[in-house]
């Protein structure tokens, strides 16, 4: 007899001590991380609902020489690379006609100086400036005390130099100016220039008025270009002092608040008629309208009132008329609204408060982003860059306060995402998932249609799959030879294999023609197919009293039933040509479309049905049909020697022992429909709609994801909303998947007892 | 009741076999040369095409034949097909000479042989213009093989090179970026020696390339001036250039034995080729290439993985709430859709690796917005598909190792083995057959799914296979074909839809093949299995 080697002993024990250190670390790392980077998606999304951050960076004084009650306007740019700021400037506009430029890293530095005083036409020596008014970012309308006002557009460019650093280039340009007109003296104007260089000024005049006046760059006859010059005072019918005054970037529209909480609304013909005149009684409590603002987009109006409310507004269609409405409140301020400051770069509004609050907020998704308030220093003004990444705030003894401000996805709040939004241009509000934002820059990015969408096709293709895959897994496991058994479960798991590319493609380039030219033929063999069948039956019970039918075994009727569903489908296009002449008029499609107001689209959720059907019929199947088989034989056995026919057994016994099975196979298979991709992506028309027609397509979430994904900035808004419809397909499928898998685990238990 | 689950199950088997013979009915018959008839119309006109179906317009009654009649360069309106009105047809003949070009471009052409005029190739003399026109076209192959083809070489060769040069450029640009950022001026005089030595080599290589290409154009013009001189159906001449025509064939003329070789030697361009005609000809030797390349990168990737924590999972875990969770959660995750874990593999691999490889080691790219790896590409299109059938392979490996009776396991404790020793020598040789048909299960899912891939790198139409004879020969931030895809995107994103039906027929019936033979596979491997645990169990 061999000795025992020790030494081998040892080895294999340190070999096994090793292994399964191996083993489970591997093991416990794969399942964690598995897991973990699922979780990374949902981490992914977070940023949308995180509110916008502020982040202090300058904390100064202006120099000596620049006393803050000269400061007539303000500005501001910053240039961000990777974390760090390596540019940050600002500019004030002074009383007395000159404009510096502030290097605000590190202090105070006055980097530039310029003198507007040379600029405008008809020039009175010694002018000031009364006041400054600012729009689209860098434009400023300068009203001088002359009664003259000029457009002067001061930009401030970040450009990177040749050792990759940012530095800020200022360029001040003159676009236009206005002559003063006689001796009045304006209170405040505002100057817009077209693209086609043509002027628009508003002087707001003591009285009450206002005075219009329209440049328009025309070319004569004979080719010669000049300008024409139209003039309008608007007087007529203002219910009360106006108090601020709004215009839109071409000029067209000019708006105007009053002391009693009056709107007021023109449109000015090129002629600077008056097209239409708009009254609009804004507040009940007549409030004071303080301040006014085009929201970006030029659609909206940003209102700001005497009680500190904050709201924006714009025209929506009621009958035949446009009403200019309050459609989104904001949050309100402590003391009247002094200034309203809109980004450049979405719907956001920069405002301050009377008592010296700042607050950044979103009119579309009503959320109040960020609030900067510093209740030591008294505000004079405030500013915001173009790119509305800084917002800059002077007070009244000349502080100098800079903050960086991130609000990478405003327009996203819950509301927006799930509820009904009233979108500029809309009359109602509605849930509109649009991406590429039209005219007015805002994209609409509603889930709603999108999950309705994928509730719709997953719920008719189970409508086609259920009774298919239940039934035809009845029969497999309980009615049917156990030779044919072996057979036909090989068969449904390669249809199982089968890509779903290729059912898409098949279903949307073979089947929806086919479909769409034979469509009374599909809903004629609904009704023909039973009809042969029971035909078929009726004859089967008399034939079945004689001889030879008699000794035809129990089952191999499904093989049977392979002729009949041909025939009955055979009957039903026999018969199409009948049908559309007698109920439909001749032409169905265009009968659909005329009494049931519904346009026929080649890809929709019949086709939907099928395609997606399909793909779900052997999970069903397969899951359901292993629950029926495993219910034990003696169960049966003992329910057919009662005598209970082979329907009964199915009915009574099988099946309640069996159901949890099928509730399992139903759930996954209900799984796989709701995230299946590449069907739904080509055999929809991938529109948007909220509309349970089976007539027309969807867009569902998987579809959504696959279709925007490559036009999506990283870390976008689009970006991260389409990662919040990964983590909805995910929590939905999940969700399913894990109660289906419950019930499995309970039923596998039970049985074990049996 | 019995009989209406019968239909049901008759129903579903129906819709297999119809979809099933759909594919095999439209792509077997792709290749089969069929016969060109030459149509003589009431008016007299005449014209050459391949008859195909008719349709009888329901509101007229008027019976029309669909032909292709190819010649699409010639066409006002340059299309292949046309619908004739039956009644206008006076008769169909097929003559035995008519000849079935297929092209570089503009499809392919139908006419007669007429003349070949080869003024810069010598050929023998011959008094059959069929033969002469073999020769020539022979002689235009051989000349293009022997002047062109090398050139062709050297020129992808030389910008290769150019782009290795442009990428040293971009690097030797970034750091001088960087030196100055936190230097004086001067202090990079290696740096700009080294630019202006690179800025000449980029010219030199320029010069280079140029000079071939004007070589390149000279000979191809050249050979261009060869050409064969067909008749169309209407009698117009066509000049075609000899180096234009990929392939030729009289199906008249042909016997049953030719058109069967025909088909083969077609089949065998498929597997072989490169596609032509924005996808919708010649071969589709690439997208075989990358999805094999990618199933195998994705099953090297995962099937180690998923093994290792499938073992932990089902001999080395403790039972427990834990691992039943756990175990719940791995089955789910095989149920989640696969446009999931493309979304993931965009933002983890793509953007969130991706990105971090491409800022550690190829930061001046990233400046100038040339991703490397933070762009889609094999190696993540792989490791996203190797994800998302981990769990098909922990959940098979658990499976299979659960099924080997306990008593297995006992007798080998019994004789003193260990733990280890036991999973390697007992259990492992025979759950392998049941993890082996997991395994081919996960890879013929894999080489079917799409979905995910459409977002993490790939395109229509690679300018390069993924591995190839440049260094490191093997290039995992390429982007890469896929036959799946390709399906997708002859089919839905082609312009000419009509041409491109019978293209994309073959390729499903191609996917099909390779994804069905590879499950059927798995389902035989696992039926013999079940039988041996039968006998050996008893």
């Amino acid at each position: 007899m061999p000795t025992i080697d020790q030494a081998r002993i040892r080895r294999a024990r340190r070999h096994d001590r090793l292994a399964r250190w191996i083993i489970t670390l591997g093991g416990v790392t794969v399942i964690a991380s598995v897991v973990a980077i699922l979780l990374l998606i949902v981490s992914a999304t977070f940023p949308l609902f995180r509110p916008a951050r502020s982040h202090s960076i300058a904390w100064t004084r202006l120099p000596e020489s620049l006393p803050a009650k000269d400061v007539v306007g303000l500005g501001v740019e910053v240039g961000v690379g990777g974390h760090a700021v390596e540019a940050a400037t600002a500019y004030t506009m002074l009383r007395d006609g000159t404009i510096r430029f502030l290097d605000l890293r590190d202090g105070v530095k006055v980097q530039g100086e310029q003198d507007l005083k040379a600029a405008g036409a008809a020039r009175t020596p010694g002018r000031t400036i009364v006041a400054v008014e600012r729009h689209a970012g860098s434009r400023n309308s300068i009203l001088w005390s002359d009664g003259s006002v000029s457009l002067v557009d001061v930009a401030l460019a970040p450009e990177l130099d040749e050792r990759g650093l940012r530095r800020m280039k200022h360029v001040v340009r003159e676009l236009g100016s206005v002559a003063p007109e006689g001796e009045v003296r304006p209170q405040t104007a505002l100057v817009r220039r077209d693209e086609e260089g043509g002027l628009t000024c508003a002087r707001l005049l003591p009285g009450n008025r206002i005075l219009i006046v329209r440049q328009v760059a025309n070319e004569d006859l004979f080719g010669d270009a000049g300008i024409k010059t139209y003039r309008t005072t608007l007087d007529k019918g203002i219910p009360g002092t106006i108090t601020a005054i709004a215009m839109d970037t071409e000029g067209n529209t000019l708006y105007a608040g009053t002391d009693n909480g009056r709107l007021l609304l023109w449109e000015l013909t090129p002629e600077a008629g008056i097209r239409r005149q708009e009254t609009a009684p804004a507040f009940r409590d007549r409030r004071a309208i303080t301040s006014l603002a085009m929201v970006f987009g030029d659609v909206s109006l940003a209102v700001g009132d005497g009680k500190g409310g904050l709201s924006s507004w714009f025209e929506v269609g009621r009958g035949r008329q446009r009403k200019l409405e309050l459609v989104h409140p904001l949050r309100s301020h402590a003391g009247p609204v002094r200034e309203i400051h809109p980004s450049q770069r979405n719907k956001s509004l920069l405002s301050l408060g009377g008592s010296g609050a700042i607050h950044l907020d979103h009119p579309t998704s009503e959320r109040g982003l960020l609030s900067l308030d510093d209740p030591k220093t008294p505000l004079q003004s405030i500013a915001f860059s173009p790119r509305g990444d800084a917002a800059i705030a002077l007070g009244t003894g000349g502080e100098l306060r800079l903050w960086l401000i991130d609000s990478p996805h405003p327009e996203i709040s819950w509301e927006t995402l799930f509820g009904k939004v009233l979108y500029e241009g809309y009359d109602e509000p509605d849930y509109v998932w649009q991406t590429t934002g039209g005219a007015d820059f805002e994209p609409k990015l509603s889930l709603v249609p999108i999950v309705f969408g994928t509730l719709k096709g997953t719920f008719y293709a189970m409508l086609l799959a259920v009774p298919l895959a239940l039934l035809g897994a009845a029969y497999t496991s309980h009615f049917t030879t156990p030779g044919f058994k072996n057979a036909v479960k090989p068969v449904v798991e390669v249809m199982a294999a089968i890509p779903s590319v290729v059912i898409g493609f098949l279903v949307a380039l073979w089947l929806a023609p086919k479909i769409e030219e034979w469509i009374l033929g599909v809903f004629a063999s609904m009704v023909t197919i039973p009809l042969v069948f029971v035909a078929f039956m009726l004859l089967w019970q008399f034939a079945r009293r004689y001889e030879p039918a008699k000794r035809v075994e129990n089952g191999y009727e499904f093989l049977v039933m392979l002729l009949v569903i041909p025939l009955g489908a055979a009957l039903a296009f026999a018969a199409v040509p009948l049908l559309e002449g007698l109920v439909f008029d001749g032409n169905f499609k265009l009968w659909l479309y005329e009494t049931m107001s519904t346009r026929y689209d080649q890809r929709n959720s019949i086709i939907i049905a099928f395609g997606l059907g399909f793909a779900v019929i052997p999970i069903i199947f397969s899951i359901a049909e292993d629950s029926l088989s495993s219910v034990p034989h003696s169960l049966t056995a003992a329910s057919m020697a009662l005598g209970a026919s082979r329907w009964q057994t199915m009915w009574r016994v099988v099946l309640p022992s069996g159901s949890p099975g099928i509730f399992a196979g139903t759930m996954i298979g209900f799984g796989r429909a709701v995230g299946e991709t590449m069907i739904v992506l080509m055999a929809t028309g991938n529109t948007p709609i909220l509309d349970p027609s089976p007539w027309n397509g969807m867009r569902t979430l998987s579809a959504n994801i696959a279709v925007e994904i490559p036009e999506a900035p990283v870390g976008g808004t689009l970006y991260r909303v389409l990662f919040l419809c990964a983590v909805l397909l995910f929590l939905l499928t999940f969700s399913l998947n894990t109660a289906a898998e419950l019930v499995r685990q309970r039923l596998r238990k039970r049985y074990g007892r049996l | 009741m019995v009989w209406a689950t019968g239909a049901a199950l008759a129903a579903v088997l129906f819709f297999t076999i119809v979809l099933l013979g759909v594919v095999v009915v439209n792509a077997a018959a792709v290749f089969w040369p069929e016969a060109v008839g030459l149509v003589t119309f009431e008016d007299g006109s005449r014209v050459l095409g391949v008859r195909l179906d008719s349709a009888v317009n329901p509101d007229t009654g008027v019976r029309t034949v669909r032909f292709k009649t190819g010649n699409r360069e010639l066409d006002p309106a340059r299309l292949d097909f046309h619908w004739y009105e039956a009644d206008q047809i006076r008769e169909i003949a097929y003559p035995e000479d008519v000849f079935v070009l297929e092209r570089l471009e503009n499809g392919n052409f139908y006419g007669f042989l007429e003349a070949v005029r080869a003024p810069n190739l010598d050929l023998p003399e011959t008094g059959d213009s069929g033969e002469g026109f073999r020769w020539a076209l022979a002689a235009a192959r051989a000349k293009q093989a022997a002047r062109i083809v090398p050139l062709t070489d050297q020129l992808s060769s030389l910008s290769d090179r150019l782009q290795s040069v442009r990428h040293a450029v971009l690097r030797a640009e970034y750091e001088k970026k960087r030196v100055l950022a936190g230097a004086p001026a001067g202090a990079t005089a290696r740096l700009d020696a080294r630019l202006a030595d690179l800025a000449e080599q980029e010219h030199e290589l320029k010069a280079q390339s140029d000079a071939l290409v004007v070589e390149q154009q000279g000979q191809e013009a050249e050979l261009g001036q060869n050409a064969a001189v067909f008749r169309t159906g209407s009698g117009a001449t066509v000049e075609i250039p000899l180096v234009e025509i990929v392939r030729h064939y009289r199906p008249n003329a042909m016997g049953f034995g030719q058109k069967v070789a025909h088909y083969f030697s077609k089949v065998g361009e498929l597997l072989t080729e490169n596609p032509r005609e924005s996808n919708t000809e010649g071969g589709l030797f690439p997208a075989i290439f990358g999805t094999v390349m990618l199933v195998f990168l994705m099953a090297v990737s995962c099937f180690p993985l998923g093994v290792l924590a499938g073992i932990y999972l089902g001999e080395y875990a403790k039972e427990g709430p834990l691992v039943r969770t756990v175990r719940i959660a791995v089955n789910n995750l095989a149920g989640i859709p696969s446009i999931v874990y493309g979304i993931f593999g965009l933002g983890f691999f793509v953007y969130g690796i991706g990105g971090l490889i491409d800022l550690w080691f190829f930061p001046e790219r990233t400046a100038n917005n040339m991703p490397t790896f933070g762009t889609g590409g094999i190696l993540w299109a792989s490791l996203t598909l190797g994800l998302l059938t981990v769990p098909v392979v922990i959940v098979s490996t658990e499976e299979a190792l659960r099924t080997i009776p306990r008593g297995l396991r006992e007798g080998s404790y019994a004789l003193g083995a260990t733990r280890f020793q036991t999973l390697v020598r007992v259990l492992l040789p025979m759950a392998s057959p049941g993890m082996m048909t997991g395994f081919i299960l996960a890879m013929a899912r894999a080489a079917g799914e799409v979905a995910p891939l459409m977002i993490t790198g790939v395109v229509k139409l690679a300018p390069d296979l993924p591995v190839d004879g440049a260094f490191p020969y093997f290039h995992p931030d390429r982007k890469f074909m896929h036959l799946g895809f390709h399906i997708y995107d002859i089919g839905f994103q082609s312009p000419n839809v009509e041409a491109s039906k019978p293209m994309v027929y073959v390729t499903t019936m191609l996917l099909l093949v390779i994804v069905l033979s590879m499950s059927s596979l798995a389902i035989w491997l696992r039926s013999r299995m079940r039988r041996q645990f039968h006998s050996r169990t008893i």
